[in-house]
């Protein structure tokens, strides 16, 4: 049997929405230390890694590792009903196939949900390493994208000596932006080796904006001309993690 | 401030009835019409300033007939065809199309019989249509008298039917073009109008009758159950569909892009439950002066439709080299009307038609080269259909993005570098790499 129970509903509201960003159906991997999903976007260009250890929540119980599939679009559908102030049980019936989620504020609601078949084989993390270390605020990060998205599709990093550059151009009009830790915009910087890798910002920009109401604080990793990893710190024992493979317009 | 251009060489003589006035063969456009102008405008925006659109204003002049009916009475097997104007929206023209003579005249307005067929045929099933018309209001859907009841009963025929229509005046000898329709042929203000029984199509009757349905899915229900895409955009037009309090009159032209994006739209929510193609497609096929290619890319739905005008086609008169336009939708769709207009929506529904036989989906690319021998604009039904044709034929399969497009590149003649600057969806296989490409520890990474 599975069972977790979240004291606010809103917080894994929020974790969905930022699953649901790059993919549709996925399986939870359930198990006595706690949740994860990891799987790639229908295009296997970018990759959500997720992690809630059993700590995290109020109330963990998993008697057998089980992978469950569900819809995340039907799942956040059911939560986007949820208040402030209301906890979130969630529930896997192994005989009937369903999720139930439970919310309990003032009325107690119960959703059930099918269950889909599981088909994932189970997906591997990227084998990389990063010259790159930025640490930030999300509102900070957010702001960059958008200013980005103002003139393009694309977005470039720049990590040189003590600055993180961010470029983003269009055949007709481009933005450039600089950022320090001495400016006060960044919190931490850690360069091994001079770096400079795009992205899509369709990808890139969902994936913040999606990531940033669940943690004030980012990461973002890169090499040159290698996936970056977008991590959001979660003051529970948790972790949200994107990758996202570059563009490379010089072949 | 105007600049002359010289028309390319015209569609033979038989249409040449009035040489002495346009003895030039040239058009007038403002001078600050840059050559995107028209590709952007196709005669419906206006943008070079004229009341008219130039380029259609002097095709039509050229091809007045030479021959005109020389008379108010008309009587003949109408296919059934019917007209409903968009001019002075929304008090509109309706009418019958009625040719000058008796028997099967059924491929004079049902394009699906058009493929493989010259533009000068299709000019001659076009010009032997009479339009009579006569003053309604797009609120009569909800409560049709006399005449618009007949239209919508006629529309609504198996087979053609024989009918009779007096004039108020002898009909012009005018062809009218646009971008989106057919060319329609000669009008006349309508006096009377008399049809033989019509024996109905049952299917297009139910959902006729149906009030509490809406136009959405009637024209999903009759699509699926085989009714050809003309005909449901005739009696669309005709305000035949839809909830009682709903119904309304829609411009041919308007409705024939409403269906092709109505269609399309259903198709494609279906086409996404179906899994991935499992490499690449190619497929090419030329046509009256245009060539198309398509490239299937093992991707989740989205699709791009791009055309290359060659300077001297319809809408690129004045340029000096190809001038390539398109648009895009990602899986999610789009929610604004195409820049490119009408031919996007059929050329989406040829495609998604094509998925869901399939049972299939797919990132879908098309392009398409329009070179000077496709003289007019006959209507975006030659997009729908030349696409049916293209997607029939046998495609050629590749493992990569590189061979399947230098594969069509073969077939076209605009080279990848013009293709790809505006293309995303080319951009993006080209450029956008694979997250499980890293999967495993390649040797030039830092370990």
């Amino acid at each position: 049997m599975f069972k977790a129970v979240v004291q606010d509903a809103k917080i894994w509201k929020n974790l969905l929405t930022a699953i649901s960003t790059l993919i549709e159906e996925a399986d939870f991997n359930t198990s006595e230390d706690g949740l994860k999903l990891r799987s790639m976007d229908p295009s296997h260009v970018a990759m959500v890694d997720f992690e809630w250890s059993k700590e995290a929540f109020e109330e963990y119980v998993c008697d057998k590792p089980t992978n469950i599939r569900v819809n995340i679009t039907t799942m956040l559908k059911l939560l986007r009903r949820s208040k402030s102030e209301e906890s979130l049980e969630i529930s896997y019936d192994e005989e009937r196939k369903k999720v139930d989620l439970t919310l309990r504020g003032k009325i107690l609601k119960k959703f059930t949900m099918p269950t889909l078949e599981s088909v994932e084989e189970e997906v591997p993390t990227p084998k990389l390493s990063f010259n790159a270390r930025v640490k930030l605020m999300s509102e900070t990060l957010k702001e960059i994208v958008e200013d980005s998205e103002t003139v393009s599709d694309n977005i470039s990093f720049k990590a040189k000596e003590d600055k993180l550059f961010v470029k983003a151009s269009s055949e007709l009009s481009n933005v450039g932006m600089e950022l320090s830790k001495t400016d006060g915009a960044l919190l931490e910087l850690d360069i091994k080796e001079d770096s400079d890798a795009t992205f899509n910002l369709n990808y890139f920009g969902e994936m913040v904006k999606a990531g940033s109401a669940t943690s004030e604080v980012a990461t973002i990793e890169f090499s040159t001309n290698m996936p970056i990893r977008l991590e959001f710190e979660m003051s529970q024992q948790g972790k949200l993690m994107y990758y996202l493979a570059p563009r490379i317009e010089a072949e | 401030m105007s600049k002359l251009i010289s028309w390319n060489e015209w569609i033979g003589s038989k249409y040449y009835s009035n040489n002495q006035v346009y003895k030039s063969n040239q058009i007038n456009l403002l001078k600050n019409s840059n050559s995107k102008t028209c590709l952007i405008c196709r005669g419906g925006k206006l943008l070079c300033g004229k009341i008219r659109c130039p380029v259609i204003a002097k095709a039509e002049a050229l091809l007045k007939l030479k021959t005109t009916v020389d008379n108010q009475l008309i009587q003949g097997s109408t296919p059934p065809a019917v007209f409903v104007g968009r001019i002075g929206y929304p008090k509109i023209n309706i009418g019958p199309m009625i040719p000058p003579f008796f028997g099967d005249t059924e491929i004079l307005d049902t394009p699906e019989l058009w493929m493989g067929k010259k533009i000068e045929d299709i000019l001659d099933y076009r010009f032997s249509l009479i339009r009579g018309k006569s003053r309604s209001d797009i609120f009569e859907a909800q409560n049709p008298g006399k005449l618009l009841g007949e239209l919508q009963e006629l529309a609504m025929g198996k087979q053609p039917v024989d009918t009779e229509a007096t004039f108020k005046k002898k009909p012009n000898s005018v062809l009218a073009l646009n971008e989106y329709s057919p060319p329609f042929g000669p009008s006349a203000p309508l006096k009377t109008f008399k049809t033989a029984n019509v024996s109905v199509d049952s299917r297009i009757e139910k959902n006729f009758n149906d009030t509490d349905m809406t136009a959405s899915d009637s024209i999903y229900s009759l699509y699926n159950a085989g009714v050809l895409i003309t005909r449901i955009q005739r009696t669309f037009s005709l305000g035949m569909f839809g909830l009682s309090k709903r119904r309304k009159l829609v411009p041919t032209r308007w409705g024939i892009t409403a269906v092709d994006s109505t269609l399309s739209k259903r198709l494609v929510k279906e086409v996404k439950q179906f899994p991935t193609i499992d490499e690449y497609q190619v497929f090419t096929f030329t046509n009256i002066g245009n060539i198309y290619a398509a490239i299937f890319i093992p991707e989740r739905w989205s699709f791009e439709w791009i055309e290359a005008w060659y300077p001297k086609t319809f809408w690129n008169l004045l340029g000096q080299s190809p001038e390539l336009m398109g648009d895009f939708e990602p899986y999610e769709g789009r929610s604004t009307y195409a820049s490119v207009g009408g031919c996007y929506y059929s050329a989406r529904l040829a495609l998604a038609e094509k998925l869901k036989k399939d049972r299939r989906q797919a990132t879908g690319l098309i392009l398409r080269e329009i070179h000077p021998e496709y003289t007019l604009p006959v209507g975006v039904w030659n997009v729908r259909e030349s696409i049916r044709a293209l997607l029939k034929t046998k495609p050629m399969k590749f493992d990569t993005f590189p061979k399947a497009m230098s594969h069509a590149l073969k077939e076209l003649t605009i080279p990848a570098n013009d293709w790809a600057g505006n293309s995303k969806i080319m951009r993006d296989a080209l450029f956008q790499k694979k997250i499980s490409q890293y999967f495993h520890r390649s040797k030039n990474e830092i370990s």
